[in-house]
């Protein structure tokens, strides 16, 4: 039978139309459901507390536990760069940050509708690290997995991947349903690798999935993971059965991909604090005009100088330009200059144009050599007419502009 | 000499037309209702000292007397229906108790729902000017698609009032509402402007929506009132309790004045009179629009249907065809985008925009400013529309102008014939069925997914235990000690569009530029069968495209720009079974029965039809699979009389489906699409002739039903128009075209007539 016949069948079943006005009930209690031991068979231990019951499991790894390139106590020789590290940046962590790494795994991608069934956390302890992974019992013990999570405890830092556009906006709404009953959700400082691993390797890496980066830059490739869009269909085929056995297998997912947050930060770490990696002239081209972004003009132009030092000019064309817009923000202008002249041919057309331009009002305003601005203007010109990267009244626009300098250095060059 | 294309005002125009003999014997009835005086009611004494500032500011120093009444039941948390004409300032019905509210606890919220984006945007704008003279701070906003996402945050923590719609809201806003705490926490408004417009399917599904709403709402502790508005009707108060699922108190009367209205009722001439066949109302149009034109007279066209539209407006185009960049005449209809529409309602409102030329999408309060007349190709469906349409013209000014042009039709007839049925009677019903199982299962994955049903819940008034326990077999949600869940990563609400019976829309894509091709439009499956097979043209703006690839898998068209001189029609064949009667009266000879049928959609050939003279120049096959769906249906069984052939019967079957299917609407409010007729020479069940009247819905939306219960006076009237209709043996008027001259009229009074009379 067909599902609308199916639906139609069921037309019978429709039944009273009375509308059962029933009062908001006070919080009660869950039952515990009936598989629990054989979930705690597979390797699960249950904890009860006032809002039902949640299973949880433990891993504890040693300092010099090694996951990919890295061991995990690398990571308080990143905090230490940064502590000794002048430089500031968002990105930083310190000895005083109470430090926990943060991945959830959920029914869905968004709604109401979406349950969390797993919540990692990862602590960073003094002498080793500590992997407590809590999974909900049911969707009715939902309040008892959120209240095990001690998220509405004394603030921490929370480093996630993604975190701030998925896994906080989705614990914040399970939160909301019970706000009634847990406490309030405390406000936590967060650090969001996916942003940081855009910023460090766009260009570089095609796609940002953390698996991708584990393997092309941490040194971690997994062996018999699940992959990720299966995780809500093994949750459910838990509930429903009652086994926990391929369950297991989300939550090894969970901890790798929590251990590799670890390696990540580490990782990204020495790529922003010193300049000793082997990593592509676009990566140290990215970081530097990070630092630049924010302002930190000594970082930026020590990252874009070491491209520039170190790679062909065909590979440092972007670090030229983001220098040159630099120097010339100093004053140094015979260096912005030749750093326009160099980057000119070895960028996308929009950055070529607007490097002509640069160099045309270099040479208009600060040097007087009215021939060369105009010079610079004509090839200008000559790219933007023939591109095809402009919107048409874009175009009109870019044309006008340059039309005017040019007839405005001419009469300057006559007078 | 008398310059040609002298300016002209509405009343000198009529007075020229008076004079020509020609046009004076296409008129069948001309009528002008006279101005009516205000009915005023002093401002409420809590009225807001804000509120009174900012209306007497603008002039306004008393109430008309359904405001106040609005007012009072408003702020006494009373759930109202307002029924309100056009210009008679019914949004401060809702404006009044809602800003009140506000100003004296700025934590209240409040919704307002509008049936399309492009209303809440119009609404929006005109309720900002309030506010700001007001010089008070209340945050109102639209949220619908077009909202930009860095505002999104700001709407859900601080908007007052929240204008969406009620796709935004069922697929947008329920399915995320703890992103909305402060909203539905406080919420004490929910206001349906144009109730009227929640009919039939969409009508159906929008109920659930609110239930949903509601649902919600007591999960956060509110319980919101609501405060409808709808245009005339003959059930506004029934309409809104069952869409609410609430209680609601009715005001009938409006006490704003009316303006001077002229209504012409013209019917086109007969060119050959044996087969009635009148002249084009689609050309009648042009001609008169022409003149409208030249006279300089802001008019709006109304047409039935997309192809109709797109055809005045290259009809029309032709008057502006010399001048370069002349946007003066603009078609407006369902299927452009949005940006398109936006641009044609500003140009109307500017006035460089003088002839527009839509689809019932502008019979709603769209605010298009000064329209001096009002041309309706046809009768829209039913009475409501007509005085939307009509409405249209003089909202803010003395003399209007109403131009009625039928159509062959029996129905536009029959209103050309009988003014007083437009300007004098009471309007149709709406119905809705929210109780439609598939439209309920739907709503009921998306509740599920919104917040868990507990063991013990109902929904709305339904009771849903068992269908939840159905839907835990389906594999979405799962059983918990106190519980049912969801659980599957699928987002319900966008497996259900509210607006059409099919569920995907295909879409149109002109692939005339190489490398450049672009999405001009989008159109449900259903109509798709007949307007974008292989080959058909589609018109869009005036411009012709020929459909080349119809993907109907991935539900693309890929069309390219074309000049031909005609355009394309199809024809769809109907397949039907009887699965379950419900209901059932027999007769000697005859017999009628209510209950579920499954029927089989298969589109046949398409003709091409050239333009002006429409004549059939070509046809060809269309190959799309055949659309199967289960629905309620009335169908009526007779005996074969004496002495009648199987031929005779099929004519006669034919022409009574098509009368009775052209009365039905006078009797049910409904879109003409959402009821189809269809006759059975020898019907599957029973062995006999059968005429089947289904919902055009899976599942039913109660249309039939209605038919079953008042076949009598659709019979009635039929015969009626029938016998009374002027042709020989039988025409587009009454029976239908008919190709022979057999007098089929007869037979068809006859069998209608058997069963009438068995019936009394």
């Amino acid at each position: 039978m067909s599902y609308e016949n199916k639906i139609i069948q069921l037309k019978k079943m429709l039944g009273s139309k009375k509308e059962n006005v029933v009062e908001k009930p006070v919080f009660l209690k869950p039952a515990k459901p009936h598989y629990i031991d054989n979930w705690v068979k597979s390797g699960l231990s249950v904890i009860e507390n006032d809002y039902g019951v949640v299973l949880k499991r433990v891993v504890n790894y040693p300092l010099n536990y090694k996951h990919g390139l890295y061991e995990l106590g690398e990571l308080y020789d990143a905090i230490e760069k940064w502590e000794t590290s002048e430089v500031g940046h968002p990105f930083s962590l310190s000895f005083d940050d109470d430090i926990l790494f943060f991945d959830t795994e959920t029914t869905g991608l968004r709604g109401v509708g979406t349950h969390i069934f797993l919540l990692g956390l990862l602590e960073a302890n003094d002498d080793e690290f500590k992997l407590t992974q809590y999974v909900l019992a049911d969707p009715s013990n939902e309040a008892a997995l959120l209240f095990e999570s001690k998220f509405w405890q004394k603030p921490k830092t929370i480093v996630t991947y993604n975190g701030k556009s998925f896994d906080w906006p989705q614990l914040e709404s399970r939160w909301t349903l019970h706000r009634d009953t847990i406490p309030k959700l405390s406000h936590h400082k967060q650090i969001d690798l996916l942003h940081s691993s855009k910023r460090i390797w766009k260009n570089n890496l095609e796609k940002m999935k953390l698996s991708t980066v584990e393997e092309e830059k941490l040194g971690f490739k997994r062996n018999g993971d699940i992959p990720g869009f299966l995780a809500p269909i093994i949750y459910a085929d838990a509930l429903k059965s009652g086994q926990a056995d391929s369950l297991m297998k989300v939550l090894y997912h969970n901890e790798w991909d929590l251990l590799s947050l670890i390696t990540l930060y580490i990782h990204s770490t020495n790529l922003l604090v010193e300049t000793k990696l082997e990593e592509s002239a676009t990566t140290y081209t990215n970081v530097g005009k990070w630092f630049g972004d924010l302002k930190q003009k000594n970082e930026s132009e020590r990252f874009l100088r070491k491209v520039t030092n170190q790679f062909d000019e065909n590979e440092s064309g972007l670090a030229n330009f983001y220098l040159a817009i630099e120097l010339k923000r100093k004053g140094q202008y015979e260096e912005s200059a030749s750093c326009f002249e160099r980057a000119v041919n070895n960028l996308d057309v929009k950055k070529q144009v607007k490097a002509y331009e640069q160099l045309a009002m270099l040479n208009e305003h600060q040097f007087k050599r009215f021939d060369k601005a105009i010079q610079f203007s004509l090839e200008a010109l000559k790219l933007v007419e023939k591109a095809n990267c402009y919107e048409s009244t874009q175009k009109m626009k870019i044309i006008e502009q340059f039309e005017k300098r040019i007839h405005r250095i001419e009469n300057k060059n006559i007078s | 000499m008398m310059q040609l294309n002298r300016k002209k005002s509405v009343d000198e125009l009529i007075e020229i037309w008076k004079k020509d003999s020609n046009f004076k014997q296409n008129i069948l009835h001309m009528e002008t209702i006279n101005a009516q005086p205000a009915q005023y009611a002093p401002f409420p004494e809590q009225l807001h000292s804000s509120i009174k500032k900012a209306l007497m500011e603008r002039g306004i120093e008393q109430l008309y007397t359904h405001q106040r009444m609005a007012f009072d039941y408003g702020i006494s948390g009373q759930s109202f229906t307002a029924v309100t004409p056009t210009a008679s300032g019914k949004s401060l019905c809702y404006h009044l108790p809602v800003l009140h509210q506000i100003l004296n606890d700025p934590s209240s919220r409040a919704i307002y729902l509008f049936p399309t984006k492009a209303l809440a945007q119009d609404q929006k704008t005109d309720l900002n000017n309030l506010i700001e003279s007001m010089d008070e701070e209340i945050l109102s906003y639209t949220y619908d698609g077009d909202t930009a996402p860095a505002i999104r945050q700001k709407i859900r923590k601080a908007g007052h009032i929240v204008m969406t719609n009620p796709d935004m809201l069922h697929s947008g806003i329920l399915p995320h509402h703890t992103k909305w705490v402060s909203l539905f926490e406080n919420l004490k408004y929910i206001v349906i402007d144009e109730l009227h417009t929640y009919k039939g399917v969409f009508g159906s599904h929008v109920a659930h929506v609110i239930r949903r709403l509601k649902r919600i709402c007591k999960f956060y502790g509110s319980d919101p009132i609501f405060i409808c508005t709808s245009a005339t009707i003959k059930n506004p108060k029934e309409l809104a309790e069952k869409l609410t699922n609430t209680t609601h108190q009715l005001i009938a009367d409006s006490g704003a004045p009316i303006g001077k209205k002229t209504f012409l009722f013209y019917n086109p001439p007969i060119v050959h009179p044996t087969f009635g066949v009148r002249r084009s109302s689609v050309l009648e149009v042009r001609d008169l629009a022409t003149e409208l034109y030249e006279a300089g007279i802001q008019t709006i066209v109304f047409a039935k249907s997309r192809v109709r539209v797109e055809m005045l407006v290259t009809y029309l185009k032709e008057l502006t065809k010399k001048k370069i960049q002349d946007e003066s005449i603009r078609g407006y209809r369902g299927g452009y985008l949005p940006n398109e529409r936006r641009a044609i309602e500003k140009g109307l409102r500017d006035g460089s925009i003088q002839i527009v030329v839509s689809t019932n999408a502008l019979e709603l309060g769209v605010d298009i400013g000064q329209l001096q007349a009002c041309i309706m190709t046809g009768y829209p469906g039913n009475i409501a529309s007509a005085w939307q349409q009509a409405g249209r013209a003089g909202r803010r000014q003395d003399s209007a102008l109403i131009i009625y042009v039928a159509g062959a039709t029996a129905l536009d007839q029959y209103v050309v014939n009988h003014p007083k049925y437009l300007l004098g009677s009471t309007p149709e019903e709406a119905l809705i069925n929210p109780e439609n199982i598939l439209i309920l299962m739907e709503h009921l994955k998306c509740a599920s997914f919104e917040l868990p049903f507990s063991m013990t819940d109902t929904y709305g008034e339904f009771e849903v235990q068992e269908l939840l326990a159905f839907l835990e077999e389906e594999g979405v949600l799962v059983k918990t000690s106190s519980n049912w869940h969801w659980m599957s990563d699928r987002f319900p609400a966008h497996e259900i569009s509210l607006r059409s019976a099919a569920q995907e829309n295909v879409v149109i894509i002109d692939w005339s530029v190489p490398g450049s091709s672009k999405v001009i439009g989008e159109m449900d499956t259903y109509s798709a069968m007949t307007l974008l097979h292989d080959e058909a043209i589609y018109l869009h703006q005036g411009i012709q495209y020929q459909v080349e690839k119809l993907d109907w898998e991935e539900k693309k068209a890929f069309v390219r720009e074309v000049d031909v001189d005609y355009f394309t029609d199809a024809n769809l064949a109907v397949e039907l079974k009887v699965l379950n009667e419900d209901k059932n009266k027999a007769y000697s000879s005859a017999q009628i029965s209510y209950g579920d049928v499954s029927l089989l959609a298969i589109p046949t050939i398409f003709k091409k039809i050239r333009f002006n003279t429409h004549e059939n120049i070509g046809s060809g096959k269309i190959h799309i699979p055949p659309l199967e769906m289960h629905t309620n249906s009335t169908w009526l069984s007779f005996d074969m009389p004496e002495n009648w052939s199987e031929e005779m019967l099929t004519d006669a079957l034919t022409g009574a489906a098509y009368s009775i299917g052209s009365f039905i609407p006078l009797y049910i409010q409904c879109d003409r699409k959402d009821l189809s007729v269809v006759p059975q020479v020898k019907s599957t069940h029973n062995e006999k002739p059968t005429l089947f009247i289904y919902d055009s819905y899976p599942g039913g939306i109660g249309l039939s039903e209605k038919v079953y219960e008042i076949l009598d006076r659709i019979l009635e009237e039929s015969i009626h128009h029938v016998d009374a209709c002027p042709c020989e043996s039988g025409c587009p008027s009454c029976i239908g075209a008919q190709d022979s001259l057999q007098n089929n009229k007869d037979k068809v009074v006859k069998i209608l007539s058997i069963l009438l009379n068995e019936m009394k």
